[in-house]
C-alpha cells in the first residue's frame, strides 16, 4: 500500500514537473507545446489524487492524509535529486513506478 | 538584500534602525499583548463549554500573534502602533464587560 | 507598492530566521533523532541487545514481578516489540500515594529469561528529546520559554517566507548544484521549505500548543481565576487515576496466557498487545488491563482501546469507556499527537525523520545562505574592495560552523561516548553529556580559529568519521552489530548503525565538496560556502 502511494506519487510529482518549461527542458532539450504542457499537468494532479486512496487504506484518514503528505516529500525529494543529476533516468523511472505501483498492493 | 526594503527605508540610517526596532517592539510586544486579550476575550465570548471555549481561544491566539508580527512588517510605519493598539484596547474593553457580566454585576 | 510589501516580508523572513536560527537548528536536528529515542536508547544500552522476546514473556514478566514486587498495588509491564528488545517494568510500592510517579519503582527485565537486566546508566535518546524542548543545565520553565520564542520566530518565518516566495511552487522541483553557490543554496532551502511544508507548519504549531498554557495562559487564568488544576480536569488532560485500594483477601492470579491469547487476536494488526497494567496483585480485587502495542488515536491524552479483566477468574470487565473528545480539544491534541508521533509505526516513523531531516535542512541551508548572500554581494568588484569582511558576518559564518557542523560532531561523539566511557563509571550518564557539551564548545570554539572553509572542511570530516566508524565501534563493543544484527533481520540495531553509516557518509560528501572549493579557489575573492560547485556570479 505504501509503496503504491509512493510509485503512484512519484509518477505525478514527474508529470507536473515536465509540464513545467523549465524542466521539460531539463529532460527533453526543448520546451512543451502548450497542448503537452495541460495534458501534463491534468496527469500529474490526477496521479497525486490517486496516489491519496492507498495510503488512507493503509492507515485510515487520521493517520492517512499526513502519511500521504510525508509519502509526497520523499518521492518529491527523490525527483529533485535525480533531475538535477540524472534528468534521463528520473524520466525512465516514472513509467517504472506507474508499472510497478499495483504490486505492492496487490502482494499484500 | 543591500537595497533596504523601501517601506523600511526611512531617511538616514539612524530613523531605519528606529523603525525597525519600532516594528520589532510594536509585533512581538504588541503583538503579544493583542493575542493574549483576544485570548481572554474569545474564551470568555465563544458560545461553548468553557473548557473549549478556553483551549480553542488559546490555540487561536498564537495565530494572532503571528499575524500581528507580520502584519506589523507589511504596513507603513504610521499605521502599526495605532493598528496594533487600537484592537488591544477594544478587546480589553469587551473583555472586562464581559467578565462583569458574567460575575453577576459589572465590576 | 507591491514590491515594498514583498520586500519587508523578505526582510522579516530574513532576520526572524537568522536570529535564533542556530538555536532552531538544534532543537530540529535533536527533535529528528528524537522521533527515535527508544531505538536510540537501546542501542546505547548493550546490555539489553541479548534480550529475545519469545512466546512467553508476557508470562514470564509476569511471574518475575511477583517475586520482585509482590506487595506492590500496581505493576506496569511493557512488552518487547519493534522498539525495544527487552521488558521494562514499572511497580508502585503498596505506601505510595497513587499520583506520585516519583515513588514508581522501575527495573529492565530479559525477555528471554525474565532475570532483571542492569543496563549501564545512560540518558540515550531522551537526552536529544529533552534537550530539543527543555535544553540543559537552567531552570526547566526558562528553558521552555527560550525554545518557545523561538518556535514563534520559526513559525513568523516561515508565514513571512512564503509571502516572500509566492512563487515558490514554481521552483519546487529545481535545484542546480552547478549554478552558483548562492542560487544552489536558495534552490536547496526553497526545496526542503517547501517539499515538506505542511510538517514544517504542523510541527512548528503543535509546537507551540504543547507549551500553551505556559505560553499563553491568560485566557485559562481568567476563565478559571487562576485555579489551572480546574482547567486541566475539566478539559479531560489530567485524570486523576482511581486505583481501587487493595482488598484484604490475598487471591491468586489468573493465568494472563488466555487473555493475551484473546488481546493478540483481537489487535493482530496493531503489534498485539503492547502493555499490561495489574491493579492490586495478588488480592481478591486484581484487575489486569491490557492495551495495544500500536494506538489507533493519534491524540495525546486521547484514550485507546483497552481490555480490562477480572486479575482472579479471569472474566472479562467492561472496560472504562473512552472519553469523546469535544472538536477543539481533538483538533489540538490531533495536532499534539502528530508532533508527538508516540502512535506511529515503523514506516510512518520514518516518514517523520525525513521531514525532520528536511526541516533541519531548511533552517541550517537559510543559515547559511545568509552568510553566502552577503558574501557574494561583497563579491561584486565595487563592494570588494570595500575592506575586510564586516564582523557581523564572520561571526555568523563561524556560528554556522560551529552548529550546523558541529552540532552533528558532537551528537557522534556522545554516541562514542556511550561505548568508550568505563560502565562502572559514577555519574556516567552526565559524563556522557559532557562529553556531547565538551565537544560541541571545542567546535565552536575552533571555527573562528580556523578559515572559513578549512573550518567546515575540518568539523565535516570529523563528524563524517565518527558517524562511519559508529558500526565498527558497535562491532568492536557490543554483541549486537551488523554482523549478527542484519541476519538476525533485527532492524531495531540494524536501522542504527545504517543510518550512522549513511550520516557518515553525507557528511563526507559534503566535507569533500567544502575541501575541494577551498583549495581550487584559494585566492578567490569569494568564498562562498560549501555549496555545490563553482564559485560565480548570481544571475
Amino acid at each position: 500500500m505504501i509503496l503504491s502511494s509512493l510509485c503512484i506519487a512519484y509518477a505525478g510529482l514527474l508529470a507536473l514537473a515536465l509540464a513545467m518549461d523549465r524542466h521539460h527542458e531539463q529532460v527533453f532539450a526543448r520546451r512543451p507545446s502548450a497542448r503537452t504542457s495541460r495534458l501534463l499537468g491534468w496527469a500529474g494532479w490526477l496521479a497525486l489524487a490517486l496516489s491519496l486512496p492507498p495510503a488512507v487504506m493503509a492507515w485510515g484518514w487520521a493517520i492517512g492524509i499526513p502519511a500521504w503528505l510525508g509519502l509526497l516529500t520523499v518521492a518529491a525529494a527523490a525527483l529533485v535529486l535525480l533531475l538535477s543529476h540524472a534528468p534521463r533516468a528520473a524520466l525512465r523511472l516514472g513509467p517504472v513506478a506507474l508499472v510497478c505501483a499495483p504490486f505492492p498492493t496487490l502482494l499484500g | 538584500m543591500t537595497t533596504l526594503p523601501s517601506r523600511l527605508r526611512f531617511g538616514p540610517d539612524g530613523r531605519r534602525c528606529l523603525d525597525v526596532a519600532s516594528r520589532s517592539l510594536a509585533g512581538i510586544g504588541g503583538g503579544y499583548a493583542l493575542a493574549a486579550v483576544a485570548a481572554m476575550f474569545l474564551a470568555l465570548a465563544l458560545p461553548m463549554p468553557r473548557a473549549e471555549a478556553v483551549y480553542t481561544a488559546t490555540m487561536l491566539s498564537f495565530v494572532i500573534h503571528a499575524g500581528a508580527v507580520v502584519w506589523a512588517f507589511a504596513v507603513r510605519s504610521r499605521w502599526v502602533w495605532p493598528g496594533l493598539l487600537a484592537p488591544t484596547l477594544l478587546l480589553g474593553g469587551g473583555t472586562w464587560l464581559l467578565h462583569g457580566l458574567q460575575q453577576g454585576a459589572p465590576s | 507598492m507591491k514590491d515594498g510589501f514583498r520586500q519587508s516580508m523578505a526582510w522579516l523572513h530574513t532576520w526572524s530566521g537568522l536570529l535564533l536560527g542556530w538555536l532552531l537548528f538544534a532543537v530540529f536536528l535533536t527533535g529528528t533523532i528524537a522521533y527515535f529515542r527508544q531505538e536510540v536508547t537501546v542501542w546505547m544500552q548493550p546490555e539489553l541487545h541479548g534480550s529475545v522476546p519469545d512466546a512467553g514473556t508476557a508470562e514470564r514478566a509476569v511471574e518475575r514481578m511477583g517475586q520482585l514486587a509482590p506487595d506492590a498495588s500496581q505493576w506496569t509491564i511493557a512488552l518487547p516489540g519493534e522498539r525495544t528488545p527487552a521488558v521494562s517494568v514499572s511497580w508502585r510500592p503498596a505506601d505510595a500515594k497513587p499520583n506520585d510517579r516519583a515513588a514508581l519503582k522501575r527495573a529492565t527485565l530479559d525477555a528471554g529469561t525474565g532475570a532483571v537486566l542492569e543496563p549501564r546508566e545512560t540518558a540515550g535518546g531522551n537526552f536529544l528529546y529533552r534537550f530539543h524542548f527543555e535544553l540543559y543545565g537552567m531552570p526547566r520553565e526558562t528553558a521552555r520559554w527560550i525554545v518557545g520564542i523561538a518556535t514563534m520566530a520559526m513559525l513568523v518565518a516561515i508565514v513571512s517566507g512564503i509571502i516572500t516566495h509566492r512563487r515558490i511552487f514554481k521552483d519546487v522541483f529545481t535545484f542546480r548544484p552547478e549554478k552558483s553557490a548562492l542560487r544552489s543554496w536558495m534552490d536547496g532551502h526553497v526545496a526542503a521549505a517547501v517539499l515538506a511544508l505542511p510538517f514544517h507548519l504542523m510541527i512548528t504549531y503543535s509546537g507551540l500548543l504543547l507549551f500553551m498554557t505556559m505560553l499563553m495562559p491568560w485566557a485559562v487564568d481568567l476563565a478559571y481565576d487562576g485555579d489551572r488544576q480546574a482547567y486541566f480536569a475539566e478539559s479531560g488532560f489530567r485524570r486523576a487515576a482511581s486505583t481501587p485500594r487493595p482488598a484484604p483477601q490475598t487471591a491468586a492470579l489468573t493465568p494472563v496466557a488466555p487473555l493475551l491469547a484473546e488481546a493478540d487476536r483481537r489487535w493482530a494488526d496493531r503489534g498485539g498487545v503492547g502493555s499490561l497494567t495489574v491493579t492490586n496483585p495478588g488480592r481478591a480485587n486484581a484487575t489486569i488491563e491490557l492495551r495495544p502495542a500500536e494506538s489507533d488515536s493519534i491524540g495525546r491524552g486521547a484514550a485507546t482501546e483497552r481490555l480490562l479483566f477480572d486479575g482472579v477468574t479471569g472474566q472479562a470487565l467492561e472496560a472504562p469507556p473512552a472519553d469523546p473528545q469535544p472538536a477543539a480539544m481533538a483538533t489540538g491534541n490531533y495536532l499534539m499527537g502528530l508532533h508527538l508521533a508516540r502512535f506511529a509505526g515503523p514506516g510512518m516513523r520514518w516518514l517523520f525523520f525525513v521531514s525532520g531531516v528536511a526541516g533541519t535542512v531548511m533552517v541550517g541551508s537559510g543559515l547559511i545562505l545568509w552568510v553566502v548572500k552577503r558574501r557574494s554581494q561583497r563579491g561584486r568588484a565595487e563592494n570588494w574592495a570595500a575592506g575586510p569582511e564586516p564582523f557581523g558576518h564572520r561571526l555568523a559564518d563561524r556560528l554556522n560552523i560551529g552548529v550546523v557542523a558541529g552540532l552533528p560532531l558532537a551528537v557522534a561523539a556522545y554516541f562514542w561516548a556511550n561505548r568508550l566511557l568505563p560502565v562502572g563509571l559514577e555519574e556516567r550518564a552526565g559524563w556522557e553529556i559532557g562529553v556531547f557539551f565538551l565537544t560541541w564548545a571545542a567546535a565552536l570554539l575552533h571555527a573562528p580559529l580556523r578559515p572559513s572553509r578549512r573550518g567546515w572542511a575540518e568539523q565535516l570530516w570529523i563528524g563524517a568519521a565518527l558517524f562511519t566508524l559508529l558500526p565498527v565501534l558497535n562491532l568492536a563493543t557490543a554483541a549486537g552489530h551488523l554482523g549478527n544484527s542484519l541476519p538476525a533481520g533485527n532492524w531495531l540495531l540494524a536501522g542504527f548503525d545504517l543510518t550512522a553509516l549513511a550520516v557518515g557518509l553525507l557528511l563526507g560528501f559534503a566535507a569533500r565538496k567544502v575541501g575541494r572549493n577551498a583549495f581550487a579557489r584559494k585566492s578567490a575573492p569569494a568564498p562562498v560556502l560549501p555549496a555545490g560547485a563553482v564559485v560565480e556570479e548570481p544571475t
